[in-house]
């Protein structure tokens, strides 16, 4: 029975996808985009999170680490990340008293997880809803996916996905008659530029949309997440309307860039390589987005 | 997630305003004025009374009454287009000295009316800041706490209190428990150690529904001739049957003060319109006149007249008794033919009558003794439920229904508290349209599934099931009833389950005053614990039960409803009043309790921690709650990761379970004042909060004094971790046709129900959640972040209503425990 590292399921879930759905984010990521908003979802296997604001100070997880990689400073522990093996054991959650130490990433059975999110069905079944699959990157943990996809098809629940599109081609073309509706991001059009900030080029991505748009063009829905300073510029924006036009696929929804990612990065110990200001994209912004793409011929709304 | 939502707060989707300036005037209008209490009407009542010893009891009080009601000041405001105050103000109480002149006379002599008083606040801004700040200017002085009293009225109503302080209904029950029942001594304990609600006789009235289809149908002289009848054609026999003729003849005179009443309406219109310049409103004030002198005399012809009518019947009612409850019911059923046949009303014109009308029972205000003004926060509970079903089972949502909807929504009152019976049959653009009325963020509607309370009803009182649909209403609260035939629910007031767990934990001892209630058992393992807690819930509800019955043994010679009895089937038939068993459904008597999913998630960490994980034993868990935690951060963390209900954990769904059923079943083993056995119900309108701040710490890891679950079926608030699907999973697993009630609270961001889309999903839910099924639930939609707002800058949010608990209260009128209250609640959001 396959398994996969899940990093959240997330019921009520209604802006990603139609109706009342149950979002399970899969933990890892091919991609490492600047901007993540999810940066716990990046790498495979569990991470170790610290929030600081949850810490009692009570230096438990000092003591409770089996590699001495929490160390003292000032009265506050410090997690030293080169030190630190995410071991198995996560001891040091288990003696944080105040929840401020955590596991991101738990081991699961495919079953498992569809009999958790089954358990929604009759929501599902009333407001036209059912299961999105999301992370980090579903198609990364293929077989894990495939597996619970199929297991929903059984029931009768339906199921989208979201991915990046990186994706081996045979994984995607297994998928395809299990899926419903695939949110399929495009973040940026200039193969030097996509390479730069999100660690790969484009190429896989765009060969993918192409093989989805030719296969199944009625489920096809982009998702473009708008990052000030990064993606913001006209010639991305006429280089997506231009393809979504030839590839005949006409959803677009736009998503503004929003900070509430930025304190998972100090969590979990790394730096941002960026900083976009959100406070660019008021209502004004995004409507003249809406505008042109709508002008283009494009069906574009705000997700 | 949109950008916009992380800058500022979300405003609320829907946002209207009174659909006239005539409406817009009387909204602002009650908004600005003080919370005043008005002495007239129990000085005149007592004026009677003082006249009428040697009367038969039910002759008496219908005589009195009467007497005031053709007395009082008929007080017509400027603007007003529907008739009929309840006081000479705004905004005003009438103080029922006939039911408790006790609490009024601590507070008159400045001691204190009960031992929850400590554990209860009351809020500081809008009217109650006007009334505290209009008490600094002169001749009049803070009655209550938050209420305005004249100097002049002060010392006529502190000679009222005294001379109701020896035959007031509470005080001649008071001399029965107090002498004659065993366990007198454990309720005195009870109060002082917050296991039970401060007494209930300043304001125990209420779940009442009158027959307003037979007062509109009929018209007052129509009954009166009726009564005629009866009394000509009857022919005494045994001294049993003689009460029948008291009866009625209590019942005419209680209907000649009601037209009096009226009519001296009628001449203060006539007498308006002579002074008034300004034609259109010197036609209206005419017409106004000419209405009151129709009805309630004569069945209404058109829809203004059917409001009118039943505006006085509703209100002569209110007047009667002291209130907690009292309902209008079904209005869109009673008033729909009306509206239908009435080719001069529009939809708009109705739309602005109902506004009014919503003002005008928002401004009735209820005064009693702090605890329970506290307890009740402002609200009446005065319940209009919509929709629903009529007797064959077809949908009965009309335009009528839409209309209401429409005023609530551009008016945004916190009376009514409006309902809808839910059913799958109801039209889409109704539903739609309510949903847009919850977007409003008011709280309303809440949602009841018409289906299990037929089915519980079925069950206890096996009615036929047309009659059961046809009058299934909700008087108060979340209370169900049958309008029209039911005796109103009069009961004792809460049982603290929270409070019952410290007893459990402390071994009989309550751990924050140190009074014994309960011998010691020494409890060592979990079973102990379970049966310990079993045992203390039956001692303290069976003993809350016995000593209600004591009390209310006073209520037929002291405050019978005589005037209310002539609307409630089959009183005027059997010729006898609601408590000499008149009505046709006496088993709606409740028990009510609060906290119980706090006893159950506290269950559950006891288990996990003592006997699964072995983590600590029971006398260190003892010891970290009676620390309050401190010092214990580790075991409070596991204590909090324990399971907790909301999350469709059957390992502790199945304890609260197991608490409901024993609590159900023993609920039922004791029958009440009016021999039928109590029916089990649970709420909480704001007890939560004193009952938090009465209790010590929990195993489940709550910290002393911190507020209780809200409602009945709502998660601890912060311990539902798996969204409202699950959460509405657990609470679905309780067989809601066992009891009289229910309640779940769900708070959503606006986010998440934005746009029609928003709305679908919100009745997919409600849909969803009834079909498992289940009873009852409401929602708030408010950003916390417009809240703290509203903490900050009061003075911006003056009309700003949110949900507290099977009510809504105006923001700024709430105190700051409750206002934490429902900002801690959980939201649910992406």
């Amino acid at each position: 029975m396959p398994c996969g590292t899940v990093s959240d399921i997330q019921a009520y879930a209604v802006h990603d996808g139609p109706g009342i759905r149950t979002l399970v984010f899969l933990k890892g990521c091919p991609l490492a985009c600047d901007w993540c908003c999810n940066p716990e979802t990046q790498g495979f296997g569990s991470d170790l999170r610290y929030e600081a604001w949850r810490c009692l100070r009570c230096l438990g997880c000092v003591g409770a680490c089996p590699s001495r990689a929490i160390e003292e400073a000032f009265g506050v522990p410090r997690v030293r990340r080169d030190a630190c093996a995410t071991c198995a054991s996560f001891a040091c959650v288990d003696a944080c008293a105040g929840g401020a130490l955590a596991k991101v990433g738990r081991e699961m059975t495919a079953e498992a997880v569809v009999a958790e999110v089954a358990r929604d069905a009759d929501f599902f079944r009333n407001s036209g809803g059912g299961v999105t699959f999301s992370g980090g990157e579903p198609f990364a943990q293929p077989e894990f996916l495939l597996a619970m996809l199929e297991l929903l098809r059984d029931r009768g629940i339906p199921a989208a996905v979201e991915t990046c599109g990186h994706a081996r081609p045979e994984d995607l073309a297994a998928s395809e008659p299990l899926v419903d509706a695939f949110l399929f991001d495009l973040k940026l059009m200039d193969p030097a530029r996509h390479a730069a900030l999100t660690g790969r080029d484009n190429a896989l991505i765009l060969s993918n949309l192409r093989w989805l748009a030719s296969r199944a063009p009625g489920k096809v829905v982009i998702r473009h997440a708008i990052i000030p300073g990064l993606n913001d510029d006209p010639a991305t924006h006429a280089a997506l309307a231009d393809l979504m036009l030839e590839l005949e696929v006409r959803r677009l929804e736009l998503e503004p860039y929003h900070p509430l990612g930025e304190p998972k990065y100090a969590a979990l110990g790394r730096t941002r390589r960026c900083a976009p200001d959100p406070r660019a994209l008021d209502e004004g912004r995004m409507g003249d987005l809406v505008a042109y793409f709508r002008g283009r011929g494009l069906c574009c709304e705000v997700a | 997630m949109v950008a916009a939502d992380v800058i500022a707060f979300t405003p609320r989707e829907v946002k209207v305003q009174p659909s006239s300036p005539r409406t817009a005037f009387l909204k602002d209008r009650y908004l600005r004025a003080p919370l005043m209490v008005d002495v007239e009407y129990i000085r005149l009542l007592t004026e009677s009374h003082r006249r009428t010893d040697g009367m038969e009891v039910l002759e008496r009080r219908a005589e009195d009454h009467a007497y005031a009601l053709e007395r009082l000041t008929p007080v017509i405001h400027p603007q007003d287009e529907i008739c009929g105050n309840k006081t000479r103000f705004i905004r005003g109480a009438i103080p029922y000295a006939n039911y408790a002149a006790g609490p009024f006379l601590k507070g008159i002599r400045q001691q204190e009316q009960d031992a929850q008083q400590k554990h209860i606040d009351q809020g500081h801004g809008g009217g109650i800041e006007q009334s505290l700040a209009l008490a600094q200017q002169g001749d009049h002085r803070v009655f209550s706490g938050k209420f305005l009293i004249s100097d002049r009225d002060f010392e006529a109503f502190r000679g009222v209190c005294e001379y109701w302080e020896d035959k007031c209904f509470m005080e001649q029950g008071d001399r029965l428990w107090k002498e004659h029942f065993d366990e007198a001594a454990f309720i005195e304990k009870g109060w002082t150690v917050g296991l039970y609600t401060a007494p209930h006789e300043p304001c125990p009235e209420g779940r009442l529904i009158l027959d307003f289809e037979m007062a509109l149908s009929k018209g007052y002289r129509a009954i009166l001739a009726d009564l005629e009848q009866r009394m000509a054609a009857f022919r005494p026999a045994s001294l049993q049957e003689a009460s029948r003729l008291h009866f009625w003849r209590a019942a005419r005179r209680s209907l000649q003060g009601a037209l009096a009443f009226a009519e001296s309406y009628a001449k203060e219109a006539e007498r308006l319109a002579e002074l008034e310049t300004s034609p259109d409103r010197k036609a209206k004030l005419q017409l106004m006149a000419r209405t009151c002198r129709r009805v309630p005399a004569e069945p209404p012809r058109t829809f203004r007249e059917a409001i009118q009518a039943f505006w006085f019947t509703y209100l002569l009612g209110h007047i009667e008794g002291s209130h907690l409850g009292y309902s209008p019911g079904r209005l869109d059923q009673l008033l729909h033919p009306f509206y239908a046949a009435d080719r001069t009303t529009s939809y708009a014109e109705a739309v602005e009558l109902f506004e009014e009308l919503f003002v005008k029972m928002t401004q009735i205000e209820y005064v009693a003794s702090l605890s329970w003004q506290g307890l009740g926060h402002g609200n009446l509970y005065q319940n209009l439920i919509l929709g629903g079903v009529d007797e064959h089972g077809t949908p009965a949502d009309n335009e009528t229904s839409l209309a209401i909807l429409d005023a609530q929504i551009h008016v945004q009152m916190t009376q009514p508290t409006l309902s809808v019976w839910y059913d799958d049959g109801l039209s889409e653009g109704f539903l739609l349209k309510a949903a847009e009325c919850v977007k409003t963020g008011v709280g309303y509607p809440a949602f009841f599934n018409q289906k299990t309370y037929v089915e519980h009803e079925r069950k206890t009182s096996s009615l036929p099931l047309p009659v059961i649909r046809k009058h299934a209403a909700i008087g108060g609260c979340t209370e169900p009833t049958l309008q029209g035939m039911s005796y109103g629910v009069v009961q004792a007031g809460f049982v603290n389950h929270g409070k019952i767990m410290d007893l459990v934990m402390s071994d009989g001892v309550d751990p924050l005053t140190g009074v014994r209630l309960f011998e010691p058992t020494h409890p060592e393992t979990y079973d102990d614990v379970q049966r310990s807690f079993r045992d203390k819930m039956h001692a303290s509800v069976r003993n809350w039960q016995r000593y209600w019955n004591y009390v209310m043994l006073a209520h037929r010679h002291t405050v019978p409803l005589v005037f209310c009895s002539v609307f409630v089937q089959d009183c005027v038939g059997r010729g006898q009043c609601m408590d000499d068993g008149g009505a046709v459904l006496n088993s709606s008597p409740t028990t009510l309790s609060s906290g119980m999913v706090n006893v159950a998630n506290s269950m559950a960490a006891v288990r996990k921690l003592c006997a699964e994980d072995r983590a600590c034993t029971l006398d260190e868990l003892r010891a970290a709650v009676t620390a309050n935690w401190v010092g214990h951060d580790l075991l409070r963390r596991k204590a909090m990761q324990a399971p907790k209900w909301g999350n469709d954990d059957d390992t502790v769904d199945s304890l609260f379970l197991d608490l409901f059923r024993d609590y159900c079943g023993w609920v039922r083993g004791q029958d009440n004042y009016l021999g039928k056995p109590y029916d089990p119900s649970m709420l909480a309108i704001s007890t939560p909060v004193p009952f938090g701040k009465a209790c010590a710490a929990f195993p489940d890891g709550r910290k002393a004094f911190e507020p209780l679950a809200d409602g009945v079926t709502s998660p601890f608030p912060g311990t539902d971790t798996r969204g409202p699907t699950a959460v509405i999973r657990s609470s679905s697993k309780v067989d809601h046709t066992e009891i009289r009630g229910g309640l779940l609270n769900l708070k959503f961001h606006p986010s998440a129900l934005k746009g029609e889309r928003g709305s679908r999903n919100l009745l997919a839910l409600i849909k969803t959640y009834f079909e498992r099924p289940g009873f009852h639930v409401q929602f708030n939609v408010v950003d916390s972040e417009m809240l703290r707002d509203a903490r900050r800058r009061p003075e911006a949010y003056r009309d700003l209503v949110v949900r507290v608990a099977g009510f809504s209260a105006y923001w700024v009128e709430m105190s700051e425990a409750l206002q934490d209250q429902v900002i801690w609640r959980t939201e649910h959001s992406l």
